[in-house]
């Protein structure tokens, strides 16, 4: 590789890092700027009143921080056990690509879309506005993905491991316990991540099955973002940000397959 | 067995989430009820009120100051949800479509056209606003106030603040705003791309303004729906608009989404005029920071709309007896003085101040001044009256129609 | 079938139950709303919504049209970054420095990646006071509208930005399951220089292998809400932001057209996910072969 190649590769790695990483720097700035308009390329004054301000007076965004957390715990354990159980079951099903087909279906179309057409229904069962509702609302869409990501997990590999620890006497349990969880630990971690981080992000399907009364940090976030004042929006979004960013660092590989 | 014991758990989970809702139903016949009686029903109940909470002050009111106020004299609990006009009423709609017992609200804020849409699929309680106590003290003879859109009050909602359409504009960037329709087109020729109006409640209030001023006054449009003079004067409104259309912000192919992103770009310096429904608005925004000192409001020549806005309670709410002890408390003279209060919220008072006691007169003559928007006595001759809901509905759908869809 | 357990079968009844019955019961109520069969505003069967799309002036084709539009530039865009990407630095995306700053973008909800970008490229933000600065513009109406315009470029920016990394990514892992490396290597030995290995061996591979992700991710951004909700224009609009507007609009007479919306959107999907889901299987059989 010649000097000058090099020297170009270095730069664009330089450029294209700055990118990616540009709109956390930029909310970390503008949560700590004030009077920052046109034409001011840069803040004019700083301060961290906002960080002072932001937990004493708006209480909610410790509460919506709260319920962000629990909901997306909930929706991930929940999409989780039982996507692995039924991605077994479909897995070994003689209309194993017909079921499959379905679970794309939540998997890949729009929450807000499918969530207007099922508002009614969860009205007539007594969900909407309940931290349940929302919940199960989410379930529907993280359990498609769950299904097809345990699907590929249960192949012929598996299916004789489990063979093997059949004819050797294991009982059903057993062959849970001792054979099946201690190899997929890996892959049930990553789903949960992922369903975690779906139900993380959902803005428009909370706002309509939890119908304004559900506030979750996103729901919080896009209310200031609509607001006039920008720098709470910058603070929110920071607070938005931290889990999934922690994840993702923590496991990269997941990234990958977090389509949205 | 690890997932047995999690599925159960989350079976749990859910079962008792889902039960958090059930609440006592109302044992009192609200209609014959003595006030004593429906105070003391509403002790201890959740009272879930659906609001607009786009304003960090108004929230802050409600949630320091209200919620606490309610819960120390009334022991009523106050659950503020973030929910607005069309969405209430689409709630509602499911609602009812749906066959839910008791609705996901006690309490809406409302104003004309929601109250309008509501009544048309029959979703409010009421009349049940002579029942409150502190009613006596609302001026009702002011037409701003028991007439709600052209229709009558009529005891199905509770008014709450009165304010009025102003424009606020930089004093720095538009030393000299345009006061007249012939102004206004003047000047946006001069200085394209620095005017707009949002495409939201706000901003057809105004173009609701220009139509009266178009019309010739109020009374041209007074009334009942008139399909034939809405016709004659909505298309000279169009052509007006259309001919100042280029020279809107983004030549007028798009217009913000509400009146927020239409403040953030105004205080962006993007555009050099915003504005509010609420006459007090720009000494809050001004007071909070985020718009310029230099920022002042004033109404249109021709003048523009003033408006109450109010309180209604969903015929199938469970918690009636309680959203009646809050309406009373938000009419209380006390709570009405401090939401004028600009430093609060700058809202106008429903309240009939020569009908208070001597003390309250007194206080409410004190209430710190507004630095930034106009007097209230300066801008009341040129407050218009809301006409039917009709009209606002149909500049809705024909403003998309005939502007923002027309190719230019 | 010994190794059906009844346990999975309890997961799969799950599943039934709280995916795939509340969806279906969800489009069978679209379903007859849009023919009138239920609402309250109902007056028994009619086809008379179905016939609307086809008036004049009606949005909801050109609201398909346009999310398509702005659904392909910004996916083409993204395939094209990102492989330029893989192609130059993906040393450093494997792991090095990108590998690490990658993850920022996907971390964005939707929400807050609209409001960056709206604070970044509107009239008067970061990028138009730069151009400021440097003497390019006087006042903010001068810069070029890229955001709330009519060709939908912001949310193409903004939807660019997250695609760029996640693809950038998972080219870099298909090019070690692919063992694209050695097929360059081999490329080499018989004379291919360096663009036509790029071009003849590894691009196609990579978008072979991943065209089921391509096409997903297409049905996944002509869905987005809350990009659009904040970037986007009153007309046209894409498909989720029309059906929202439709579904709490003040004229009540719109609620049907709501779920004409998100009938004829289920169908698209369904279309362009069948298409993946053929390759996907054609790919399986590739493989085991």
């Amino acid at each position: 590789m010649s000097n000058q190649h090099r020297i170009f590769q270095n730069a664009l790695v330089a450029a294209v890092g700055m990118l990616f990483a540009a709109p956390m720097l930029y909310l970390l700035l503008l949560s700590f700027a004030e009077g920052w308009t046109f034409p001011h390329l840069f803040p004019p004054r700083v301060s961290a009143g906002l960080w002072e301000t932001m937990w004493g007076r708006e209480q909610g965004l410790v509460g919506g921080l709260l319920l962000s957390i629990l909901l997306s715990v909930v929706v991930a354990v929940g999409s989780t056990s039982v996507g692995f159980l039924a991605a077994r079951y479909v897995s070994y099903h003689r209309w194993r690509r017909g079921l499959l087909f379905l679970s794309y279906i939540p998997f890949v179309m729009s929450p807000v879309v499918l969530g207007a057409c099922i508002h009614v229904v969860f009205i007539r069962l007594g969900l909407v506005g309940t931290v349940a509702g929302v919940v199960i609302a989410q379930l529907m869409f993280a359990l498609g993905f769950a299904v097809i990501f345990f699907v590929s997990f249960w192949n012929a590999e598996r299916k004789s491991l489990e063979e093997a620890a059949r004819m050797l006497g294991a009982t059903t349990p057993q062959t849970y316990s001792r054979v099946l969880l201690p190899i997929s630990r890996q892959p049930l971690l990553l789903c949960f991540l992922q369903t975690f981080l779906f139900s993380w992000f959902q803005y428009g399907l909370t706002l309509i099955i939890g119908g304004g009364k559900i506030t979750t940090l996103p729901v919080l976030v896009y209310l200031y973002t609509g607001e006039a004042n920008i720098y709470y929006a910058a603070g929110a979004s920071i607070l938005l940000m931290l889990p999934p960013l922690v994840m993702l660092w923590g496991n990269r590989a997941m990234a990958v397959r977090f389509g949205r | 067995m690890k997932f047995l014991a999690l599925l159960s758990l989350l079976c749990l989970l859910l079962i008792g989430c889902g039960k958090t809702t059930a609440d006592k139903p109302q044992s009192v016949d609200l209609a014959a009820a003595s006030w004593e009686q429906i105070a003391a029903e509403a002790r201890g109940h959740t009272v879930t009120l659906a609001m607009w909470q786009g304003d960090p002050l108004i929230n802050d009111y409600m949630k320091s100051y209200v919620a606490p106020a309610l819960q120390n004299q009334y022991g009523v609990t106050l659950n503020i949800v973030g929910s607005q006009g069309n969405d209430i009423v689409s709630t509602l709609m499911t609602e009812a479509e749906a066959g839910k017992e008791a609705s996901s609200y006690d309490l809406m804020w409302i104003n004309g056209e929601t109250f309008y849409q509501l009544r048309q699929v029959n979703a409010l309680h009421g009349p049940f606003v002579e029942k409150l106590p502190n009613a006596a003290m609302i001026d009702f003879g002011n037409r701003f106030i028991n007439t709600d859109f052209q229709q009558p009050v009529e005891g199905y909602e509770c008014p709450w603040g009165n304010v009025q359409l102003a424009i606020i504009y930089d004093t720095v960037r538009a030393p000299i705003p345009p006061r007249t329709r012939q102004q206004l087109e003047e000047y946006v020729k001069a200085h394209p791309g620095t005017f707009t109006f949002d495409n939201s409640f706000t901003g057809m209030t105004f173009l609701k303004s220009l139509l009266i001023d178009i019309a010739g006054g109020e009374q041209q449009l007074a009334g009942p729906f008139d399909s034939a003079k809405y016709a004659t004067y909505s298309a000279q409104l169009w052509e007006y608009i259309n001919r100042l259309k280029p020279y809107f912000w983004k030549e007028g192919k798009t217009y913000p989404a509400a009146v927020a992103p239409l403040h953030q770009m105004f205080a962006n310096g993007e555009v050099n005029f915003t504005m509010s429904n609420n006459d007090g608005e720009v000494d809050n925004k001004v007071l909070q920071g985020i718009f310029p000192a230099t920022a002042r409001a004033y109404v249109l020549d021709g003048g523009t709309i003033q408006n109450s806005h109010y309180m209604g309670i969903p015929k199938r709410s469970a918690q009636k007896a309680g959203a009646m002890v809050v309406c009373n408390f938000l009419i209380s003279p006390e709570a009405q003085l401090r939401k004028l209060d600009p430093n609060v919220w700058g809202d106008g008072t429903v309240l009939d101040v020569g009908r208070l006691p001597d003390e309250w007169q007194q206080k409410f003559r004190n209430v710190p001044g507004r630095k930034y928007a106009p007097p209230r006595q300066q801008i009341q001759p040129k407050a218009l009256m809301e006409l039917a809901p009709e009209y606002m509905i149909r500049l809705f759908d024909d403003f998309r129609r005939n502007v923002i869809q027309k190719q230019s | 079938m010994s190794s059906k357990s009844n346990l999975d079968r309890a997961g799969f009844l799950l599943f039934l139950l709280l995916a795939i019955l509340p969806m279906a019961a969800g489009l069978l109520y679209a379903a007859s709303y849009s023919v009138g069969l239920a609402g309250l505003l109902s007056e028994g069967f009619t086809w008379e919504y179905w016939g609307r799309p086809f008036q004049e002036g009606n949005q909801i084709f050109a609201s398909f049209a346009f999310s398509l539009g702005v659904a392909l530039a910004a996916t083409a865009i993204t395939l094209l970054v990102a492989l330029l990407l893989v192609l130059t630095v993906r040393r450093s995306l494997d792991s090095g420095l990108l590998a690490h700053l990658s993850t920022i973008p996907l971390a964005l909800p939707g929400t807050v990646l609209a409001f960056v970008i709206l604070q970044w490229c509107s009239g008067s933000g970061i990028a138009a006071r730069a151009a400021y600065a440097l003497g390019l513009l006087q006042t903010p109406a001068q810069f070029p509208g890229i955001v709330n315009d009519q060709y939908g470029v912001g949310i193409i920016i903004a939807q660019v930005m997250v695609g760029v990394p996640f693809f950038a990514l998972l080219f870099t892992q298909l090019w070690h399951s692919q063992r694209i490396s050695q097929l360059m290597e081999l490329a080499q030995t018989i004379g291919a220089t360096r663009a036509q290995r790029a071009m003849r061996v590894a691009v196609p591979l990579l978008l072979h292998r991943a065209f089921p992700t391509v096409m997903l991710h297409l049905v996944a951004v002509i869905g987005v809400y809350e990009v659009p909700l904040l970037l986007g224009v009153q007309s046209p609009q894409m498909i989720s932001v029309l059906t929202m507007r439709n579904y709490a609009m003040f004229d009540l007479q719109q609620k049907p057209e709501a779920f004409i919306c998100a009938i004829l959107y289920t169908l698209l999907s369904l279309l362009l996910i069948a298409i993946a889901w053929r390759r996907m299987h054609r790919m399986d059989h590739e493989q085991s072969a």
